[in-house]
């Protein structure tokens, strides 16, 4: 009986261990608490990567689609010799910025254009490190102090934004800039724009519900014809868009031109954030 | 009758006693405002606060598990008894209950040691918590309740209500206990959904009586949870209860016993497996609903820091499927007439193996400048291949595929079709094993040529023809095995112990998954609380490496058998002082 109850023990002990060694050998990654990162313009090219590093394994979660050979291209060790050959006529510093901020002008053959505008997720200041970072893929650093004294004027005008209190009048609403700066990274409308959704100009005409219902609760449903980027539209408006600044878009994008939005349908004159950056 | 009500009595109070403490603990806490994340020190056993709430939340949930899963097969099987007239299958259905007693008391010592824990070292956690959910908490009491006076009514009752429409009312008992317990349960899913996936709207400013209660409960994640925890009780309790059986045949001084531990451990194995097989659906829609819910948390579920978790996951199951094809080929060993079957185990050995490298072939890893160098590229030249989705989604639905088969085999070894039709019956079922095989094969191949997203639609085509020839298959069997010739008695009991350490291996797997898989569930929310919404500033918001995690899980995989084996010797003191010795009639048939 002892033998039988030793045997019996030893074999959940055996099981037990080899299940804790294995886990032990395989590569060991924690999920750290994300740090405040400082950034400032007079830091050496190496210290920058290193921080664009920390950001492309960490919080920016570009592994998540990179290096998987079938998301996103594999970018590691080559982003920054291939980045001047994309574009004639751009240099790698500017394709590589403009790779992040809209993504979708550029789709490398064999790919979707399912990445989202990275300066909604990080400052301007971490895009350029991460610039830096993919330009030492393989060639030379050239972001430099410039881009930072820019990008610094450029995040503290964005906190500044933030920190105002939103609108609650519909009719002053700068529904332009909604779109600008939410919509057009995905949707077209008056010309610009990306396709990874139905043209906004085909949802004139609708209910306001309807409207409503496509921008709190995207999945709900999916466009005939855009069935394989299901899913890629963001849930989080309904907690960015102020009531007003909600109701202004519906509104606008109901009748096709509304209070507080150019009429002719122009997205307007201010260019995207960081488009003339490089 | 008077040992009956002591007994009764003695599980009561420590259950009841054990939930009472737990409510008092937390009543201070209702009466809190919630101010911010304040935390209690806890250094004892060298375990830090999340080491104590780790281990006390864990211990909880598998005991939890197993007193709401037994009941499920319990009631299932009491009723087959019932509706069939086979006294064994009553008998089962009683053993089992009586696991759930001492078990019963030990998920509620150790809620409320969990309550303890929350408490006093996470409080104004705990408070804002309690400020939401506190009606939903009172009405988990008064169910408790309820299932605590079912339970004890349904066992100490067996013998009395044991004939007619009294047998019916007992049988009725069953139901409710399960209908109490699957409450009890949705309504803690509720509070634990919560933390993963608050609903919208919800910010760090919002004060918890701003929730509304029944929102924060039916979150994004609430249902797929619910579903996926009850199905994954019935595994873990067939499983644990196959090494009750186990344990008990290994230790048996008569045939009788071995006879019928050997039956009960049968059936516990086939209780967990078939289970095991419906589980991943579960799974994907749990999964679905996270990506729905949150992209990043999805991605960081299998892309992110987690990735090579559902490596070691991958291996877990891959055991599971090697330990219980095997107990069922060795089991054939006790079956006249499984010999013609014998030929064939090699080759389903050989594709299970195969199986089990394929899906635990890495790929989708977070990996290192310098490991990507190592290994010449993002992707090894050759493994890359079979690391992909079309790989491992063929190779896990063969091994399903494979495992039905050796059940197949099983249920068909002593019987001999009398139907005209048996021969042609066999071929067809033969011909859908061999579609189904070609079906999978060639999703999976074609899947390499195609776009991602149709590539993920494949895998429900590769699914649905696995399921269909299940359903098809089994079908044809019992139609066609109706009043079939045995080829010889089943010799119960005439089984080598290396089975039982096979069914002693599977249980503690499953146990081990369940732990790695909750690890999964509660770290991909990181360092929050309540994801994006109350933020863990104690020193412990890291989520550790799986190292460290799986080392934490052994500990409480090692605890929780400790306990269930005095469980277990508990139970059969109890067995040894009754008048009559216990259950142990040779079975005759599968």
């Amino acid at each position: 009986m002892l033998r039988t109850n030793l045997k019996i023990l030893f074999t959940v002990a055996m099981t037990l261990a080899v299940f804790t060694f294995i886990a032990n050998v395989i590569p060991q990654v924690q999920s750290a608490v994300p740090e405040e990162i400082e950034i400032r313009a007079d830091m050496t090219p190496d210290e920058l990567v290193g921080i664009g590093e920390t950001l492309y394994f960490g919080v920016g979660g570009c592994t998540a689609c990179h290096g998987l050979g079938t998301r996103a291209p594999d970018i590691l060790g080559v982003a920054g010799t291939v980045c001047a050959t994309r574009n004639p006529g751009q240099s790698c510093k500017e394709y590589l910025w403009e790779s992040l901020v809209s993504p979708v002008s550029y789709i490398v053959e064999g790919f979707q254009p399912i990445m989202l505008d990275q300066s909604r997720l990080m400052s301007q200041a971490e895009l350029w490190t991460l610039v830096a970072f993919l330009e030492a893929q393989g060639g030379e650093v050239t972001v430099g102090p410039d881009d930072f004294a820019a990008a610094a004027a450029a995040d503290e005008a964005a906190l500044a934004a933030a920190a105002e209190p939103p609108p609650t009048d519909p009719s002053a609403v700068d529904v332009m800039g909604i779109l600008r700066v939410h919509c057009l990274a995905c949707h077209a409308y008056g010309g610009q724009g990306a396709m990874v959704g139905p043209p906004l100009e085909e949802l004139t005409g609708r209910s306001y519900e309807e409207i409503e219902r496509g921008i709190l609760e995207p999945n709900a449903d999916t466009a005939a014809g855009y069935e394989p980027f299901a899913g890629v539209m963001p849930t989080y408006y309904g907690d960015q868009l102020a009531p007003a600044e909600l109701e202004a878009l519906i509104q606008f994008l109901m009748e096709g031109g509304a209070p507080g939005g150019s009429t002719d349908g122009s997205v307007g004159d201010d260019a995207p954030p960081g488009e003339d950056r490089p | 009758m008077n040992s009956k009500l002591s007994a009764i009595s003695r599980h009561g109070w420590i259950a009841w006693g054990a939930a009472a403490v737990a409510f008092l603990a937390a009543a201070p806490a209702l009466a809190q405002q919630f101010t911010g994340p304040e935390y209690g020190e806890f250094a004892l056993f060298g375990l830090d606060r999340r080491g104590a709430i780790w281990i006390a939340a864990q211990l909880h949930l598998l005991f939890a598990a197993f007193v709401l899963g037994v009941p499920m097969f319990a009631v299932v099987i009491e009723a087959i008894g019932m509706f069939g007239g086979d006294q064994r299958y009553d008998k089962l259905a009683k053993e089992f209950t009586r696991l759930l007693l001492v078990a019963y008391s030990a998920t509620a010592i150790w809620g409320a040691i969990l309550v303890f824990f929350l408490s006093t070292l996470y409080p104004n956690f705990w408070s804002y918590l309690t400020g939401i959910f506190a009606p939903s908490m009172w009405l988990y009491a008064g169910l408790f309740f309820f299932e605590s006076f079912t339970l004890y009514l349904y066992y100490y009752g067996w013998d009395a209500w044991k004939k007619g429409i009294a047998k019916k009312f007992h049988w009725g008992l069953g139901i409710m206990l399960n209908v109490w317990g699957t409450a009890v349960m949705f309504i803690a899913n509720g509070w634990l959904t919560y933390m993963m996936s608050p609903p919208e709207g919800v910010t760090a400013e919002t004060a918890p009586p701003q929730i509304e209660l029944w929102s924060a409960i039916n979150n994004a994640t609430w249902m797929p949870i619910n579903i996926h925890r009850l199905l994954a009780n019935v595994v873990f309790g067939g499983a644990i209860v196959g090494a009750y059986a186990a344990y008990r045949f290994l230790t048996s001084k008569t045939d009788d016993e071995r006879a019928h531990y050997d039956w009960m451990g049968y059936t516990g194995n086939f209780i967990a497996i078939g289970a095991l097989i419906v589980l991943p659906f579960a799974g994907y829609w749990l999964g679905r609903e996270i990506y729905e819910f949150s992209q990043t948390m999805g991605i960081t579920m299998m892309g992110g820091f987690m990735s090579w978790l559902w490596i070691i996951q991958a291996f877990l199951i891959g055991i599971l499927f090697l330990a219980g094809n095997y107990y069922l080929w060795v089991g054939m060993g006790r079956i006249p007439g499984a010999e013609r079957f014998q030929p064939y185990i090699k080759w389903m050995l050989l594709v299970l193996v195969l199986g089990v490298i394929v899906w635990a072939t890495p790929n989708t890893m977070i990996a290192s400048r310098d490991e990507i160098a190592a290994m010449g590229g993002t992707h090894h030249p050759f493994l890359g291949v079979l690391g992909v989705m079309s790989a491992k989604n063929t190779a896990v639905n063969l091994m399903i595929l494979t495992t039905f088969l050796s059940f197949l085999m099983y249920r068909r070894a002593n019987r001999e079709p009398v139907v005209a039709w048996a021969r042609a019956a066999t071929m067809l079922q033969g011909l859908a094993f061999a579609v189904c095989a070609l079906v999978v094969l060639a999703y999976g191949i074609w899947g390499y040529f195609v776009e991602a997203i149709v590539r993920i639609g494949f895998s429900v085509y590769q699914v649905l023809a696995v399921l269909v020839t299940i359903l098809f298959v089994t079908a044809l069997d019992v139609l066609m095995l109706r009043g079939a010739r045995s080829r010889g008695t089943i010799r119960w009991g005439h089984m080598p112990p290396r089975s039982q350490y096979a069914l002693l291996v599977l249980a503690v797997t499953f146990t081990w998954l369940m732990g790695l898989m909750g690890f999964a569930r509660s770290g991909i929310r990181q360092h929050w609380h309540v994801y994006e919404v109350i933020r863990d500033t104690s020193e412990q918001a890291f989520t550790p490496a799986l190292g460290p995690a799986a080392t934490m899980i052994s500990i409480c995989v090692a605890l929780f058998f400790g306990l269930v084996g005095m469980i277990f010797w508990l139970g059969g003191l109890s067995e040894k002082s009754a008048d009559q010795p216990s259950g142990a009639t040779a079975a005759g048939t599968g």
